[in-house]
């Protein structure tokens, strides 16, 4: 336990800006154009606002200020980002692709295990084995309360929830060692509710599933 | 000729001593409990909201106390989720909704021209139910005993499985009795906005905040049954094992999140809306002009609470709901930017058409603006499905919701309180700290919560209670700490210098800031009873059509300014124009509304310790003491059209067909089936997607039933309409009252056969969902009986006549609701029985 | 509270047909759906949603053009004009938030549920 709470910490490991796999990556590259935005946006209104203060008394029109800043400035912005976010949206979501490996998490207080579709019968604690550079579903319940599965650098998180499966859809661009966490508060063990994803190259996946349990 | 001034100016001081008898409280101490003033109640309002402001800042300060550095051993992970849960709790029950109901008692009748709110009785009640389930909530905590799920309570970590001690029926109980308060306050607010105001005060011709308040009000009525809902259902699943939330027997844990965020969401814009309010009429003040845009902003508002009740999944993104699904929500939560940017730029173009001066409410207001728009852009993140997906559940989603909620809230609210520091205390501030603690605080609070979006972003954890050294996050969280402390030194600083401007500044002179609306008419503090007279006016900023105004108010030029009938009155006009339509007769100082809240909090909390007999027994008293107020109202005799000034007779309140009391119980029925509503979605969204469905059994209803419930429902209609006609001619009204009674006792038939053919609540949720609807129906039909015993009463002790037909409308009203959602109910109960 | 009906309706509706929509769309995305509506389950299901999303937009046509007439929307002053800006507010709102229903599949997330 203390080792995997180790890795967790370390500095990016669960940074959702050091991206490790195409699903965490798109996300990445959708803050930096929303951070972008707001920044431009917020410097502008503050520089309007202090204008404001500032300049002499003056008559004003409400086309300007409701039907240009109220209404077609905001609406162009904003349809042109929800659009793009679920554009965005639609290509990370889970779909039967080619060459898709299936694996299941199961979430409980306050551990996680892994099965595997392709190794019926083995059971992994704390520890999910993925082949790197190919596209994985994970398969998320729960059995006790509500939990999340979060592995920042891979995608984004998707809730365990009771009688119910979701299908989280991430890839791993290279092997090694991911840090992921439980992230729907869970009570008393909930800090220490982390994992970790071991991404395998092809040979050393192929040795993973040929493993007997 | 002599001066006339000296003599109009002896005439409003005859006047203010004669009324003031009228409306002062008892000044001993027991003045304290019977008193039931506006501005009594508010003062005691924003007293107590401030004191849970600091009880919840105490709570922040310790979490990051704890968060400051890594491997913390401050506190430990059940005190840490104790200590965070409460903070929210107390944040957003106990102190945000409160604090500005405080503000809307207080404000709002001199707004409106009006001498106080429309049930000043219902107004106390609701204080003394907050303070005592606020008080209970925060003993608890003393304890130890405090809710440690996080202020959302999510099922199942909540349920009685996970969650074996009494912290969450604490939330759950104390919450639910606080948001009864916070219903009895918004009926109040409603009925005000919509019938009491000055003669002309057309919708059109309303202070702006008078908008806001409505529409908050209307949304505190229609968000909270749900909440309601949601906790009713967490605690019979937890005391009764009700299984609702768990899925081997037919719950669903999701039912209890969308029940929540039902509320959740709009709650964000209940809270937000009361401050733009604020804005809104203070900015244009500070600017020496007039609001840009009312319409634009009236509509905004609208629009902006229409559309917060079509957010609340952005709340689930991550709970694997189908992506249209998440799609049609997230162009929602964009949407909804574009009202609040209608705002903004009315408000900064305002500022452009004025000459702004940089009073301190306007420099609180700057700070409003530096903050909010932050707050709102990353809103707008947020609402952005695969951005939420990362940081959902971070503190990125921590230090966005502090920027909408103290940028949004706490910021204009404190404009607000210095604004009106004149008008409520009589005081102009004299000591400069406040300018000090602005610059303290805003930038303290940036520093704290900009970080934290940063360590959301490298994936910090909300609610996790340590972090190691080494993760990368802890120069963020020391500086986020450091910046809490100052920010709250900042907090500390504005109280202490309102306390200490409250108690020895100089005295303020008359309108100081130069406002137009009417709350600035009176003398400063404003007195017990608002004006002296019920002004006519013909604009939105009266005091600057008229500067004479407030004086010919003082004079008792306008209406209702003869006191020879010697009790409280005021005016109450058409919702629409404004014409003066009736003359309202307020309640004097009374314990009952004290002894009430007892009652209730008791019936409330007794559950905590399992004194579930106390608590039946105590629900018996609220029912006693509500039959002791109501018949404490109205007369005996026909009074007829009264004198109410400048030469117009109007009808007293009690003597028309829509009494106060007709439209208090339409909004409190208003809330009430939203409450079912919230109900029949539960059991459609069980239905639909909880994973055990269908039950081993559906309900097949019998002929007889259907037959009762019919029949039932229709002499529930048809009877009490009788009666109110006979009344109306002067007949005996016992035929219709003993049709509807006959109506009620068949209802309560049909709704006993489905508890008699599914005795196993506990079994499955659907069983446990045919018992809330039987309750539903049961419930309503006792309330109704117990009202058509209290009308037959109130005939046979000549309390009625053809004038005097308020009483019989209202057991109508509540007959007609009865048997309708009744029908409604026990119809969703057989309904998969009849297809499935 | 003819005038409090005029301008909180519009909306309202769109409310209605939001939560309606969205809840066709659990319907049509839960098993019951499947059951119904056999093999062609998914093209009837995307066929639904959109039906209901061109029936909300006419319903928000309808409201817009109601309150046109002289009849229902009142006289000319505050309350028409801010109640007809709210109609056409409530009919953009329906555009914009029920618009995915065309542009994207129904079910695109297989998530799928078990018994517990």
């Amino acid at each position: 336990m203390t080792t995997l709470i180790g890795l967790s910490g370390c500095k990016g490991e669960v940074s959702i800006l050091d991206p490790a796999g195409s699903v965490a990556r798109d996300i990445a590259g959708l803050w930096w154009v929303l951070l972008l935005g707001a920044v431009v946006i917020f410097v502008a209104v503050m520089a309007l606002l202090a204008w404001a203060m500032v300049r002499p008394q003056g008559r004003t029109s409400e086309r300007v200020w409701f039907w240009g800043l109220g209404l077609a400035f905001p609406m162009l912005v904003l349809s042109a980002l929800t659009v793009h976010g679920l554009v965005v949206g639609e290509r990370l979501l889970a779909r039967s692709a080619e060459g898709v490996v299936t694996v299941r998490a199961e979430a409980r207080q306050w551990a996680w295990s892994f099965g595997y579709a392709d190794a019926p019968g083995r059971v992994t604690e704390d520890l999910l084995h993925i082949p790197a550079g190919r596209p994985v579903d994970v398969e998320i319940g729960s059995v006790d309360v509500v939990h999340s599965f979060w592995v920042p650098r891979l995608a984004g998180k998707l809730d365990a929830i009771p009688g119910r499966i979701n299908v989280l859809h991430l890839q791993a661009d290279r092997p090694g060692d991911y840090a992921g966490v439980g992230a729907e508060f869970s009570g008393y063990g909930y800090l220490d509710h982390v994992f970790t994803v071991r991404a395998h190259d092809p040979a050393a996946w192929a040795a993973f599933l040929a493993e007997t349990p | 000729m002599t001066d006339p001034k000296p003599a109009r100016r002896a005439e409003a001081l005859r006047l203010h001593r004669k009324l003031l008898p009228i409306w002062s409280s008892d000044q001993r101490f027991r003045g304290w409990l019977t008193t039931n003033n506006n501005n009594d109640i508010g003062g005691l309002f924003l007293i107590v909201a401030t004191i849970f402001f600091v009880i919840g800042g105490i709570l922040a300060m310790l979490i990051r106390a704890q968060l400051a550095s890594p491997g913390s051993a401050f506190m430990g992970p059940e005190a840490y989720n104790q200590v965070f849960t409460m903070h929210g709790t107390v944040m957003m029950f106990l102190f945000a909704i409160p604090f500005f109901e405080a503000m809307a008692v207080l404000l709002l009748p001199g707004m409106l021209g009006t001498r106080d709110l429309a049930y000043p009785r219902l107004g106390a009640y609701g204080l003394w139910v907050y303070i005592f389930g606020g008080s209970a909530v925060i003993i608890a905590m003393l304890l130890g005993l405090s809710p440690d799920g996080g202020w959302f309570m999510y099922p199942p970590l909540s349920s009685s499985a996970f969650s074996p001690g009494i912290g969450p029926d604490v939330w759950l109980l104390g919450i639910t009795s606080i948001e009864v308060s916070a219903i009895a306050a918004a009926v109040e607010v409603v009925v005000t906005v919509l019938r009491y105001r000055a003669a002309g005060m057309s919708l059109a011709r309303m202070p702006i905040f008078a908008w806001y308040i409505l529409v908050v009000a209307v949304m505190i009525l229609t968000a909270f049954p749900p909440m309601i809902l949601g906790s009713l259902l967490l605690e019979v699943e937890r005391a009764f094992g009700w299984p609702f939330f768990q899925t081997e027997n037919g719950g669903d844990a999701l039912l209890w999140q969308h029940l929540f965020w039902l509320f959740g969401h709009p709650e964000v814009y209940i809270i937000f809306l009361p401050a733009a309010g604020m804005i809104a009429t203070i900015l244009p003040v500070m600017a020496r002009t007039r609001l840009l845009g009312y319409a634009w902003v009236v509509a905004a508002v609208v629009a902006l609470a229409l559309l917060s009740f079509g957010l609340w999944v952005h709340h689930m993104f991550t709970t694997g709901i189908p992506h249209m699904g998440l799609a049609f929500f997230s162009a929602a939560s964009t949407l909804v930017a574009v009202p609040t940017a209608v705002m903004i730029f009315s408000w900064i173009g305002t500022l452009w058409q004025g000459k702004p001066r940089l009073e301190l409410p306007m420099l609180w207001i700057l700070g409003f603006f530096a903050t909010f728009v932050i707050g709102g852009l990353t809103g707008v993140m947020l609402a952005i499905v695969p951005f939420n997906w990362q940081v959902h559940d971070t503190h990125f989603v921590v230090a966005h919701l502090h920027y909408v909620l103290i940028g949004g809230y706490v910021f204009p609210m404190i404009a607000a309180v210095y604004y009106f520091l004149p008008l409520l205390t009589g005081h102009s501030r004299f000591f400069k700290l406040g300018e000090i603690a602005f610059w303290i605080t805003v930038p303290a609070f940036h520093l704290t919560f900009l970080a934290m979006h940063w360590a959301g972003i490298l994936g910090q954890r909300r609610r996790t209670w340590t972090y190691d050294a080494g993760s990368g996050w802890e120069w963020i969280n020391l500086t986020a700490s450091i910046g809490a402390f100052a920010m709250a030194i900042g907090f500390a600083l504005v109280i202490g210098d309102v306390v200490v401007n409250t108690l020895v500044a100089r005295k303020a002179r008359r309108n100081p800031w130069g406002a137009g609306t009417l709350e600035w008419a009176t003398m400063l503090p404003s007195p017990v009873y608002g004006l002296a007279s019920i002004p006519v006016i013909a604009g939105r900023y009266p005091l600057d059509d008229d500067p004479q105004l407030a004086l010919r108010i003082a004079r008792g030029e306008g209406f209702l300014a003869d006191t020879s009938r010697n009790r409280r009155e005021t005016l109450i006009v058409s919702t629409t124009g404004g014409e003066p339509a009736q003359v309202a007769v307020l309640p004097g100082n009374s314990v009952l509304p004290f002894i009430l809240a007892v009652v209730t909090s008791t019936s409330f909390l007794a559950p905590l310790v399992g004194a579930y007999l106390l608590s039946g027994a105590a629900l018996i008293g609220v029912v006693v003491v509500a039959l002791i107020w109501a018949w404490g109202l109205g007369s005996k005799a026909d009074e007829g059209p009264v004198d109410a000034g400048r030469g117009v007779t109007l009808p007293l309140s009690t003597e028309v067909p829509d009494p106060p009391g007709w439209w208090g119980s339409l909004m409190l029925l208003l809330a009430d089936s939203v409450h079912f509503g919230s109900l029949l979605f539960g059991y459609a969204f069980l239905w639909t997607v909880a994973p055990n469905w269908p039950p081993p059994s559906y309900l097949a209803p019998g002929a007889v039933d259907a037959v009762l419930a019919g029949a039932g429902a229709v002499a529930l209609l048809a009877g009490p309409r009788w009666a109110a006609r006979s009344i109306l001619k002067g007949a005996g009204p016992w035929p219709g009252l003993v049709l509807a009674v006959l109506g009620a006792v068949a209802l309560a038939g049909a709704a006993t056969g489905i508890i008699l053919a599914r005795p196993d609540p506990a079994g499955h949720a659907y069983d446990a969902t045919l018992w809330l609807l039987a309750g539903h129906v049961g419930l309503h039909v006792a309330i109704t009986a117990i009202m058509l015993g209290y009308l037959t009463a109130r005939v046979l002790a000549g309390y009625t006549s053809p004038r005097r037909i308020g009483d019989a409308r209202i057991v109508q009203l509540w007959a007609d609701f009865t048997a309708l959602t009744g029908l409604v109910a026990l119809a969703a109960a057989w309904l998969p029985g009849v297809f499935g | 509270m003819t005038d409090i009906a005029r301008l909180s309706v519009p909306l309202t509706l769109w409310l209605i047909s939001f939560s309606g929509l969205y809840g066709l769309h659990g319907l049509v995305c839960s098993g019951h759906w499947t059951r119904l509506a056999g093999s062609g389950a998914e093209v009837a299901g995307q066929t639904a949603l959109i039906a209901g999303f061109l029936a909300a937009l006419l319903v928000q046509a309808v409201a817009v053009a109601v309150l046109w007439t002289q009849r229902f929307g009142g006289p000319p002053g505050f309350v028409r004009t801010t109640s007809l800006a709210l109609a056409l507010v409530a009919l953009v709102a329906t555009l914009w938030t029920l618009g995915p229903s065309v542009a994207l599949p129904a079910c695109a997330w297989p998530s799928a549920t078990v018994a517990g």
